[in-house]
């Protein structure tokens, strides 16, 4: 085998690699998504792994979603229970923050099949 | 030497398509699942739903589920002025639609083979404590007494045939708020049924019921919540299929007052929020009318009389109890369906 055949194969198994990588990073990347949908319809969706403040202003009230370290909560919320607020952090697939009163629901989507997804909470 | 050369030149070009097709594969996948399937959030019967069929026809099934839903909403909910359950209550007596029969008539079933733990009468109780309008208070003992003289299910005069209902006392009132939900996602299954969807799933309002398996042919996962932390949290998770799984437990609403927390699952008997060492009861059957009634029923009645309870009707459900303690009890028909990083115990 001659220098240039170990170069030639060496490059192929190089870019080989780094395809291989780039899909993976991607697919990983889009991998969580946070819906949030207002009456039953998609308001927006978000990556979990990058912070932000949404803020939804829609017919029936405020909400303050806030997506942090990979985490979803209601920072805040003008409904009359603020149960919504109380719901915590969720963080997993499946999972789902709902304010009954806004009828607006916040939830962790993945778009990759992974086996050990959730397809359901019985509560 | 040349055809040498090619040989690992193509073997190289191999391992590179091979790598970016396993890359790919993912993708595509999840694009074809898109376009046979149908997902779509409700909000009705004071709750948060979801509803989804996949294949062929998703669409037109999941239009007639949520159609389906609103009819049953405006027919048996409680606060309704339109609804049959409402004027029944109003002038103490009326006529029941078929499905009203339906409910009424199990619903009395399980209010005796339960010893009375399940009762459609509950409802002037639950306005006593504030739950039925989130104006809580805590009654005193006279007038939980007073109130408990109106809840007793066998003065419920109830003709099956004609549907015709009323009450042996003034002030009487009919709830189906412990079944309707189950009800309501066994008649989505029959929709889906007749509409040829073979794999669905819905949750109203936690109430979980799937259709057959998952497209990919394996089953449903269905997590079970945690009831002693935020939503962050599961006690397990169910493998199913063609079954609802069903959850009660004080958690789902509560109010506090001077450091007492009450919670909302009312032991007919006592008047109080029951209290028998259980933090939740999830009950997994074919029949989602009898796994709502349950849920609730075994609640009230403590693992102890629970575990005879399944014991005597086990061909027909199986359960998943948390106790006070944080222990996870399963009964034996689920035993291989469900995986807990908790301790479970098997009750056989």
């Amino acid at each position: 085998m001659k220098k240039k055949d170990i170069i030639l194969i060496g490059t192929i198994l190089l870019i080989a690699l780094i395809s291989y990588l780039v899909i993976h990073f991607r697919s990983n990347n889009t991998g969580n998504i946070v819906i949030v949908s207002v009456s039953g319809e998609i308001y927006g969706k978000y990556p979990l792994n990058e912070n932000r403040i949404i803020d939804v202003n829609e017919n029936k009230g405020y909400n303050r979603i806030v997506i942090n370290d990979g985490k979803v909560y209601m920072e805040e919320a003008d409904c009359p229970d603020k149960y919504c607020v109380s719901q915590g952090k969720i963080s997993k697939t499946g999972e789902i923050i709902v304010c009954l009163p806004h009828k607006l629901s916040v939830e962790i989507k993945n778009q990759s099949e992974a086996t050990d997804e959730i397809d359901a909470v019985a509560k | 030497m040349k055809t040498k050369r090619r040989i690992i030149f193509e073997i190289a070009i191999l391992i590179l398509i091979m790598i970016m097709c396993s890359g790919c594969g993912g993708t595509q996948k999840s694009i074809s699942d898109d376009s046979g399937e149908e997902e779509r959030e409700i909000y009705a019967m004071d709750t948060y739903m979801t509803v989804k069929a996949y294949g062929g026809g998703a669409k037109e099934a999941v239009d007639k589920a949520e159609e389906r839903i609103r009819e049953l909403d405006s027919k048996l909910s409680t606060g309704i002025e339109e609804s049959e359950v409402y004027q029944i209550n109003k002038n103490g007596g009326g006529v029941l639609s078929e499905d009203g029969v339906y409910l009424l008539k199990r619903s009395l079933e399980l209010w005796d083979s339960t010893d009375r733990t399940f009762n459609p009468a509950i409802y002037p109780i639950m306005e006593l404590w504030g739950f039925t309008t989130k104006d809580y208070q805590v009654p005193d003992e006279d007038e939980i007494s007073d109130t408990l003289k109106l809840t007793d299910a066998d003065n419920i005069i109830f003709d099956e045939k004609t549907g015709k209902v009323s009450f042996k006392k003034d002030g009487m009132k009919l709830d189906f708020g412990g079944v309707a939900k189950g009800y309501t996602s066994d008649c989505i299954m029959k929709i889906f049924n007749e509409c040829g969807i073979k794999s669905g799933i819905v949750s109203l309002g936690g109430n979980v019921h799937v259709l057959g398996n998952k497209p990919d042919g394996s089953d449903f996962r269905i997590a079970i919540r945690n009831p002693d932390t935020q939503q962050d949290s599961y006690i397990g998770v169910l493998e199913a299929s063609d079954c609802a799984v069903i959850t009660s437990g004080g958690y789902e609403r509560y109010f506090e007052k001077d450091g007492v927390i009450y919670h909302h699952i009312i032991d007919s008997e006592t008047g109080y929020p029951a209290d028998n060492g259980l933090k939740s009861v999830t009950i997994v059957s074919k029949d989602g009318t009898l796994a709502d009634i349950l849920s609730t029923s075994l609640y009230i009645m403590g693992l102890d009389k629970a575990s005879d309870y399944w014991y005597e009707h086990r061909e027909k459900f199986d359960v998943i109890f948390v106790d006070d303690s944080g222990t996870v009890y399963i009964t034996g028909g689920i035993e291989k369906n469900f995986e807990s990083e908790y301790d479970v115990r098997i009750i056989k």
